[in-house]
């Protein structure tokens, strides 16, 4: 059996005193989609980010295709080459145009020369539906719309695992669903996905495996049917009901 | 008939234009080498301001510190007299504008980086990007076209101060008005100097609303006004 495209060994983080991870482990391998869900302060953007090493971790492994990712010798730029990700604010260069957001990567990280990365950077705007905001700043576009570029800037890079922090929880609520079916297009062409979010349509929908943490420990962990129909844990369905609720107010 | 009349001291200062425009000629040039010196000394200051810590950080903060509790004149005068840097009072008075302009502009682009929301260099590391390359690619450009309205103010302060080369006999725009004047050839004192303030205004204006351009031409589509 091949190694799981991403795996975390008891992975422990603590901001001095404040213990925000505390032993998570789990795998998942190409193309699964993990939702990762969990009351707020619980670990879950600090869990994303250690993957791609924006967070360092204090104890634990991270493997990713077999490589371990946090020796203290890992290229952390050459690690994010391979790990995109697409952020809660966007994040987007202000500056650059959406194409030029798209393809900055390209031409400074890959060394691409500027017609192949214009080429690629087209392709991957039709892929989020923007290829007609091209030329639009930033400033000039939607939530919506910021997020796909987002979406789009991440995937120029041809990563192996995409994470996403919250991608829609800043965005109005009428804009969420143009973000999710694009994330829904890219589960359904196989794209590796690491998601925290309590999009609960795209998690029952386009999920792989539930994770449910809280307290920095992976309480339940499990396929969507499984974890929202019959919940193991007192835990996840006190959470799922409390969710639930603040959907139905809302 | 009076010894001067009126019609005679303008008359005085327009056969004496030649020399007042070669003044000016030189305290553009003096504004002009300063700033330059204030840019390439304070925007890597201001950098390291933000981006570095210890020790570097620590003697640049220092510097500035120093540079801006000092009066021009102060410095002007201990550069050339005290410490005798360059027996060319141009040259001294670039580096006493161009260290004083440096301490200044360090600031304005202190704060214009830190204006920089921190979270898109992050997304510029997300992709791999090394942190100079990030600063460079995303943070720099951002942080220039902010500094524009900072920057502008302090190309007006650098070419009035220009002014302060007088004491080091640097043949300026205002030493020439005073060289004509105390020159014992004429009472056009009045008539003189307001000709030396009419020139500083009309090059503080033009040279304003040639940044204001600047900023126009690179201000960001959709985004905040620099």
């Amino acid at each position: 059996m091949s190694d799981p495209l991403l795996e975390l060994d008891d992975v422990y983080k603590s901001y001095g005193e404040e213990q925000v991870l505390s032993g998570v482990s789990f795998e998942m391998d190409a193309g699964d989609v993990d939702v990762v869900i969990g009351p707020s302060g619980s670990g879950k953007s600090t869990m994303l980010r250690c993957v791609n090493r924006l967070t360092e971790i204090n104890g634990g492994d991270i493997y990713l295709d077999g490589d371990c990712i946090t020796d203290a010798d890992t290229d952390v730029n050459e690690l994010r080459k391979q790990v995109g990700m697409v952020f809660q604010d966007f994040n987007l260069f202000a500056h650059l145009t959406a194409l030029g957001n798209v393809t900055l990567g390209l031409r400074k990280v890959r060394d691409m020369d500027k017609a192949t990365a214009q080429e690629q950077g087209y392709e991957h705007l039709e892929q989020v539906g923007l290829l007609d905001q091209a030329d639009s700043y930033p400033a000039e576009l939607s939530g919506g719309q910021k997020q796909r570029v987002g979406i789009a800037r991440a995937l120029a890079m041809d990563p192996k695992l995409l994470l996403f922090d919250e991608p829609t929880s800043a965005l109005d609520p009428e804009l969420v669903g143009e973000v999710v079916e694009v994330m829904r297009d890219l589960a359904a062409e196989g794209i590796t996905m690491l998601v925290v979010s309590h999009e609960m349509g795209f998690a029952r929908s386009a999920a792989s495996d539930i994770i449910f943490l809280d307290d920095g420990q992976i309480v339940e962990h499990g396929p969507p049917e499984q974890l929202f129909e019959n919940p193991q844990a007192a835990r996840t369905g006190e959470f799922l009901s409390r969710l639930e609720t603040a959907h139905e107010e809302e | 008939m009076p010894p001067f009349p009126l019609q005679s001291d303008w008359a005085f200062v327009a056969g004496n234009l030649d020399l007042l425009l070669a003044g000016t000629g030189i305290t553009i040039g003096l504004t002009a080498a300063s700033i330059l010196l204030g840019f390439l000394l304070g925007f890597p200051a201001g950098a390291v301001e933000v981006y570095s810590r210890g020790p570097l950080k620590r003697a640049v903060e220092s510097a500035g510190v120093v540079l801006r509790g000092t009066p021009l004149l102060v410095i002007i005068i201990l550069l050339f007299f005290g410490l005798s840097v360059s027996s060319s009072a141009f040259v001294t008075a670039t580096i006493a504008l161009g260290l004083r302009s440096a301490a200044y502009q360090s600031q304005i682009f202190r704060g214009a980086l830190q204006s920089v929301d921190e979270g898109q260099l992050e997304a510029a590391r997300a992709i791999g990007m090394g942190r100079l390359q990030a600063i460079r690619s995303v943070v720099v450009p951002q942080a220039l076209r902010r500094s524009v309205p900072g920057f502008q103010n302090e190309f007006t302060i650098v070419l009035k101060d220009t002014s302060i080369a007088i004491v080091i006999g640097l043949g300026e725009l205002l030493t020439v008005g005073q060289n004509l004047y105390q020159g014992g050839q004429s009472t056009a004192a009045l008539e003189i100097f307001l000709t030396v303030s009419l020139i500083y205004f009309v090059l503080t204006f033009v040279t304003n609303r040639s940044l204001d351009y600047v900023d126009d031409h690179f201000s960001i589509p959709g985004g905040e006004r620099a």
